[in-house]
């Protein structure tokens, strides 16, 4: 197995606040990692640093094997990472197929003004993650929160995404729309893509995962099954908090 | 791309109507046309920037006026022919627009406004007192040399100038450039996280508003032969240039020319009835509230009032 | 030559502190740039005028005229634009503008473009150090210093000023606690639009009362607060000096016209390096 996504010792300062403590994990590629901690214990900060819109204190990140340490977040989405975010930001006056479009461009002004987008493309983005034919012309304004989460990962995947950062993803979603998010993440996985997911709705994201990682205060405090890291004290502690 | 054969036949009438119209109406009005084409411009050069990205901007005087200031010192304190001043005239001024830039890149929004307003206030106060024998000082030129004799030459020169400006920036806008543009006004970080570069989106919009901003105030510049700073560097010309991309519509490149025309015409037929500048006052308040309620601008209200009469369904 | 630096100095930073207390008051409780501020001033030295040089009242019913006025303006601007746009911080920035340059107009229109003398506040001049120094220069000074102070206080000191703190440090948590923010907005506004229109009345026997006065405090006021941060009075007093201070320097020392220079290229160059302002985060 080459591993995907590897984090080694990454530590990050808020002033005197120690968000990240010394981190290290490493992802392989197709595996599927949950990524647990009750509030503030450092998730979202590992997904900014992961794509450079955080700078490190220290430690490095390597991607299949490579130092994207020096690499800013468009070269590292080039890579082939992506993230989503706790709360979804669509561009929202331009329609779904157009956000999804903005996802799919090349990083180029030439690209931009000069080759033709791939509409077909789109559609099956689109389509991939289970939005509906007549929502591709919607405003991404008037989209329900389940169908922005699906509109962040056609975004993502067009950027041409392996590894997807998903965070929160089940965040003010329906029982039904979970189980629509699910179903796509399910799929993404039958296709090699790898994912760290981030989510405090642990029923739903048991069966999306290969293991989990518990992390607490910026350290990780437990990895393994998610049923056994459920048992270990130290995660007990932190979710009821000492 | 397939243009029905009515459009092309609606276009051919256009521009035949805009050929023929010096013959037609009295050197006044085509004055005013000119105004209008020039103002038209400014104002596609304020929403390139800022109507797309949402950087507000309230120093596109600045970048007038440079590109104005450069080639009115060229030809005529050093004789440089006009050839060669303007293009170098548009130069300095995406130099200014780099100005104009850097600030974008550490602020946003509020802030960002009341930096490019103070460099425009800024220019004002450092034309007067540096080296006032190249500037002209508080009263500025006279005597510049003119591109064109006549309103009605000066008619065509300013028509197909803003006409070439405002389909390039058109054909540019529909590409997915413009769609990218758009969306940095709308949450940049997610720019970022779609894997694109805000700051080289953001660098050309700045140029591409500089460069329209230099050709205007150039050209400008060349048609009124003379040069003054306090009506370069001045609140009230932002607020002309503001008003006209926003009455008319910002984020489109129609609204700008629009409200350019409407609101120079608004200017010529107050002119009888309030003389002088007491008729900004008439022309603040329609701006005012047409920002308050309309923030669409005129294109919407003309949108709404086709729809009510034809139905919904989009033509062109 | 550097006493006279001193006084003059010490004399137009005071003024300038009350011009953009205002200013500083409304940034901090919703962090809005009101770029109609300077359109009190105007305001209120044009009442000024209007009273005592046009109707021929006694000076006093001039300065109250101008305080209610602007307190007015203050409220009508808050209720007309800023509500409706709610909050939009940028929305607000370029409605204020063109209402700055809708009231320059109107000035224009009763008035006229030429620029008016109003009569000193209080006539006369008096020596110190021999400098000479006009009446009326002097009170605006001290009044400035004395409103300044007492307005410390009463933020400090009374329930409406705590109230005021609350909601600027944190809104949601103020109305939480069962503060009416809708009615300290009402409140701060009119403080604004008040101290504005009084700073108004005292500028205009610093240079004349023109149709376009209104520029040059807004860029003052502009200043204090993007150098100071987060307005604080004391901050807003502290910047204001800094302002004046250079400002005479660069004016005996140097040359008259370069009097706006150095406002103007402090808020390019501290919004450049310090975003954050001076003195950072503070309460009102
Ligand atoms: N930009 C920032 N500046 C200062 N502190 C920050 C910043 N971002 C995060 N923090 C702090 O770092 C810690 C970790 O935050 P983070 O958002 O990563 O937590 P999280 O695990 O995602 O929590 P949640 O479950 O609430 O999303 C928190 O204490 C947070 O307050
Ligand atoms: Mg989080």
């Amino acid at each position: 197995m080459t591993i995907a996504l590897g984090i080694s010792d990454l530590g990050k300062r808020f002033g005197g606040l120690v968000a990240i403590d010394g981190l290290s994990l490493a992802i392989d590629d197709g595996e599927s990692v949950g990524l647990i901690g009750p509030n503030g214990a450092g998730k979202t900060t590992i997904i900014g640093l992961i794509m450079g819109e955080l700078r490190p204190d220290s430690g490095r990140i390597d991607l299949f094997g490579k130092d994207i340490s020096p690499l800013g977040v468009a070269e590292r989405i080039r890579c082939g990472i992506s993230r989503t975010w706790q709360i979804p930001r669509p561009f929202a006056n331009l329609s779904v197929i157009e956000n999804i479009r903005i996802g799919s461009m090349p990083d180029s002004l030439r690209g931009m003004i000069f080759d033709r987008s791939d509409p077909i493309r789109e559609r099956e983005l689109a389509m991939s993650v289970g939005l509906a034919k007549n929502d591709l012309e919607r405003k991404a304004s008037d989209l329900a929160m389940g169908d922005l989460r699906k509109l962040e990962m056609a975004r993502t995947l067009a950027a041409g995404a392996r590894i997807l950062l998903l965070d929160e993803v089940f965040a003010g979603l329906t029982v039904g729309e979970i189980d629509h998010i699910a179903a796509v993440i399910q799929n993404l996985r039958s296709r090699g893509i790898t994912f760290l997911i981030v989510s405090h709705d642990l029923p739903a994201l048991a069966p999306l995962i290969d293991r989990a990682v518990a992390i607490d205060r910026g350290r990780v405090i437990a990895e393994g099954p998610l049923d056994d890291i459920l048992d270990h004290p130290d995660v007990r502690d932190s979710y009821l908090g000492r | 791309m397939d243009i029905g054969r009515h459009h092309l036949a609606l276009w051919a009438i256009a521009a035949a109507g805009l050929f023929v119209l010096p013959s037609l109406v009295g050197s006044g009005i085509l004055r005013t046309l000119i105004l209008a084409n020039y103002l038209a411009i400014f104002a596609i050069s304020w929403d390139v920037l800022s109507g797309r990205t949402g950087y507000i901007s309230f120093g596109q005087p600045f970048l007038i006026g440079i590109g104005a200031y450069t080639t009115a010192i060229l030809t005529k304190r050093f004789d440089v022919p006009m050839e060669i001043s303007i293009p170098a005239a548009v130069l300095v001024t995406m130099v200014g627009g780099l100005i104009v830039l850097l600030p974008a890149l550490r602020l946003r929004g509020s802030y960002f406004a009341l930096v490019t307003l103070a460099l425009m206030e800024l220019c004002y106060q450092l034309v007067q007192v540096i080296r006032p024998d190249i500037t002209g000082g508080t009263r500025g030129m006279s005597g510049l040399p003119t591109l064109t004799r006549g309103a009605s030459n000066g008619y065509y020169l300013s028509t197909g100038l803003m006409l070439t400006i405002a389909l390039t920036a058109w054909m540019l806008m529909r590409t997915r450039l413009g769609l990218a543009l758009s969306a940095i006004g709308m949450d940049e970080g997610a720019v970022q996280g779609a894997g694109l570069s805000p700051t080289r989106l953001k660098s050309f919009a700045f140029l591409a508003s500089a460069f329209i901003a230099g050709l205007g105030g150039a050209f400008y510049t060349h048609y009124l032969g003379s040069i003054a700073p306090r009506a370069l560097f001045d609140i009230t010309f932002l607020f002309t240039i503001l008003a006209a991309a926003l009455i008319g519509g910002s984020g489109t490149v129609i609204g700008p020319i629009l409200g350019a025309f409407f609101l120079t015409f608004l200017l010529e037929w107050l002119r009888p009835l309030l003389p002088g500048a007491e008729r900004y006052f008439v022309y603040g308040l329609v701006a005012l509230l047409l920002y308050m309620y309309q923030p669409a601008g005129i294109l919407a209200i003309i949108e709404r009032v086709r729809v009510r009469l034809f139905g919904d369904s989009r033509s062109g | 030559m550097l006493l006279q630096i001193l006084i003059q100095g010490f004399l137009l930073s005071g003024l300038y502190a009350l011009i953009a207390v205002g200013f500083t008051l409304i940034f901090g409780i919703g962090r809005i740039l009101n770029l109609a501020h300077g359109s009190y001033l105007m305001a209120g030295g044009y009442a000024f005028f209007w009273i005592g040089q046009i109707i021929g009242l006694p000076k006093i019913i001039g300065v109250a005229l101008a305080v209610f006025l602007g307190a007015g303006m203050g409220i009508a601007i808050y209720r007309l634009i800023v509500r409706p746009l709610k909050g939009d911080r940028i929305a607000v920035e370029i409605a204020t503008l063109i209402l700055a340059v809708i009231l320059q107009a109107a000035i224009v229109l009763i008035f006229g473009s030429s620029s008016k003398i109003p009569h000193p506040l209080v006539p006369g001049v008096v020596r110190i150090a021999d400098t000479p120094i006009a009446w009326s220069i002097l009170v605006a000074t001290c009044a400035s210093w004395i409103i300044l102070l007492s307005l410390y206080a009463f933020i400090r000191l009374s329930h409406t000023g705590r109230a005021m703190q609350a909601v600027s440090m944190d809104p949601k948590g103020a109305a939480i606690c069962g503060i009416d923010s809708n009615r300290i907005d009402i409140i701060v506004w009119s403080i604004s639009g008040g101290l504005g229109a009084l700073a108004g009345v005292f500028f205009a026997g610093y240079t004349q009362l023109s149709p376009s006065m209104w520029v040059t405090p807004l860029i003052i006021s502009v200043a204090v607060v993007i150098v100071g941060g987060i307005g604080s009075i004391m901050g807003t007093l502290a910047v204001a000096h800094i302002i004046g201070f250079m400002e005479v320097i660069v004016t005996t020392l140097i040359a008259p016209e370069l009097r706006g220079v150095f406002t103007m290229g402090l808020i390019i160059v501290a919004l450049l390096f310090r975003p954050r302002g001076l003195f950072g985060r503070e309460e009102i």
